[in-house]
């Protein structure tokens, strides 16, 4: 247990001081991605939507921004370590892959929850939407649970992806805009009809948002696909399902790799 | 002669990058599944807001928009990745450097195919524009004009985006996009200029992509329903987007001479960031 935590630090670490040492990334991924939140929010003033709306556009901005971290944080990087040449040295290493994982999460987690509460203040003052929270003890809950489903979510990809090689990238770019869609990123879930909604609700990014929109804007609840706590309920079961899967992966794919040799197989 | 065939050869090295790695078919589809992601997701904003998915003047400004908006995310998200790519993944960036060729003309070859391959996607999403349906009106000879210029301009754009990533880190993969969000805010893609505040209407007629798109919507749709944007002629357009995009290649010329020059100076040609 204790090695498991070292390694969780020790991997969270560069992270960390990465955002720290190289702070060009606050450009990058709070400034600009704030202007595209806006432009969304213009689209809603356009369509004279209701002020709720622009707050769906703020908290999706916010949620996305963890699921951005996720996918190239998090679903690619194992992928990514292989190429520059560390996967190995984890595998060599006496830690899990597991807790290689966890640390790139909580690492990965400090940069882009900087960058969630940029987006909460500036965007509300920017276009003043009005919070109203009706439980937040709740809102709290959904919101951890909500992503720890989606990094457990990341850790079951990784392997995957590592496994896939090169499509990797691919499945990263792909799991972008046809994920903010089936989400329910800027609008409610419900809108897609059921059927679609329930099958999007595999994506914890759903359920989540969903659940936080109806504890955030209240007024919206009519649009609600299930109650907050069902979400959350279904939400646990997730971050079970997807633990357990990452962790069967994981030890696929460590297997696969070095029967094929291909762990330490770079550019393909 | 020598830029022709470092772009020709950058061009065709970006084609196996990006596609080889599965079979035609599997890569078109991958190819337009973003940016009908993207449209979709806008529909779905429209829907939620009116009751309905089909034809008004807004859903066709905001639909052609955004098709062609994906042109420039997907130029915008490959060229932000380039540099990182070839210094970080691939660690051939100092042999780029270390060649004959020059590293921004073989930049401009990657941005060319990059612009060809997000091509398809456009006219996959106005084809589906008529489930919705679009009034199309074209102007074949307008929207040529349009396109070229569309990439003279995405171009330099593109490698303002890649001068700066010589000397950052790599934090993520989606910097390209954020950089095209810029684009998305101020060039009324998706909602007209006239909705923005009154002094980022100012900063928005700085950039060639409002009259770009002004030049889609009137090409694509016969129309321009934009209060600022429909009180310039087309010729006017086409001058304002002529000097701005001379503006962009003329700031990305000076930008990567100066960032090509520090990167050399702080040896960030072969950083590698393992973040």
């Amino acid at each position: 247990m204790i090695t498991f935590l070292r390694a969780v630090k020790g991997r969270a670490y560069p992270r960390v001081v990465g955002a720290l040492r190289e702070p060009s990334w606050m450009f990058w991924e709070i400034f600009l991605p704030i202007l595209s939140i806006s432009a969304f929010v213009m689209v809603y003033r356009a369509l004279e939507a209701p002020k709720e709306f622009e707050g769906f556009v703020i908290l999706g901005g916010i949620m996305t921004s963890y699921w951005l971290n996720v996918l190239w944080g998090m679903d690619s990087q194992f992928y990514w370590e292989k190429e520059t040449g560390n996967l190995q040295h984890y595998i060599i290493a006496p830690a899990s892959l597991e807790s290689i994982l966890a640390g790139m999460a909580l690492g990965g987690m400090f940069a882009t929850t900087t960058r969630a509460l940029a987006i909460l203040f500036i965007g509300t003052w920017m276009f003043q939407v009005d919070i109203t929270v009706v439980n937040p003890l709740l809102l709290i809950l959904v919101f951890i649970v909500c992503l720890a489903s989606m990094y457990a979510m990341g850790m079951m990809f990784a392997s995957l992806f590592l496994m896939w090689g090169r499509e990797a990238w691919v499945m990263s770019n792909l799991f972008q805009e046809p994920i903010y869609f089936l989400s329910g990123q800027n609008f409610p879930v419900k809108a897609l009809g059921e059927t679609v909604a329930a099958i999007a609700s595999l994506i914890p990014l759903t359920l989540g948002l969903d659940a936080m929109r109806q504890l955030i804007f209240p007024s919206t609840y009519s649009w609600a696909l299930m109650t907050p706590v069902i979400e959350l309920i279904i939400l646990l079961v997730l971050t079970l399902l997807y633990l357990i899967l990452a962790m069967l992966f994981l030890k696929k794919m460590e297997r696969l790799g070095k029967e094929k040799g291909t762990i330490i197989t770079r550019w393909l | 002669m020598q830029a022709l065939k470092t772009i020709r050869t950058a061009m065709w090295l970006d084609y196996q990058i990006m596609a080889n790695w599965t079979r035609p078919i599997i890569f078109f589809t991958y190819n337009i599944a973003k940016p009908v992601g993207s449209s979709l997701l806008l529909i779905a904003m429209y829907y939620v807001v009116t009751g309905r998915v089909v034809g008004s003047a807004a859903l066709s400004f905001l639909f052609v928009g955004n098709a062609f908006y994906m042109i420039l995310a997907q130029v915008m998200m490959s060229l932000g990745w380039v540099v990182h790519d070839d210094r970080e993944h691939y660690q051939t960036l100092k042999y780029i450097y270390i060649s004959p060729s020059s590293y921004y003309v073989y930049l401009v070859g990657r941005a060319a195919m990059r612009f060809l391959m997000a091509l398809f996607p456009a006219f996959f999403l106005l084809l589906l524009g008529l489930l919705i349906p679009i009034p199309y009106a074209f102007n074949y000879p307008l929207l040529a004009f349009t396109l070229l210029f569309g990439w003279l301009f995405m171009v330099a754009s593109g490698m303002l985006l890649n001068s700066v990533n010589l000397l950052t880190a790599r934090h993520g993969g989606a910097i390209g996009e954020a950089f095209a969000g810029v684009f998305y805010l101020f060039s009324g893609v998706v909602f007209p200029v006239s909705m923005l505040p009154a002094p980022l209407q100012v900063v928005a007629m700085y950039f060639p992509s409002t009259y770009w798109f002004s030049l889609v919507r009137r090409s694509v749709l016969g129309v321009e329903v934009d209060g600022i944007m429909k009180n310039y002629t087309i010729n006017q357009c086409v001058l304002l987007l002529a000097i701005t995009t001379g503006m962009f290649i003329a700031m990305s010329i000076a930008l990567y001479l100066t960032m090509d020059h520090l990167a050399r100076k702080r040896g960030t040609v072969e950083m590698i960031t393992t973040y």
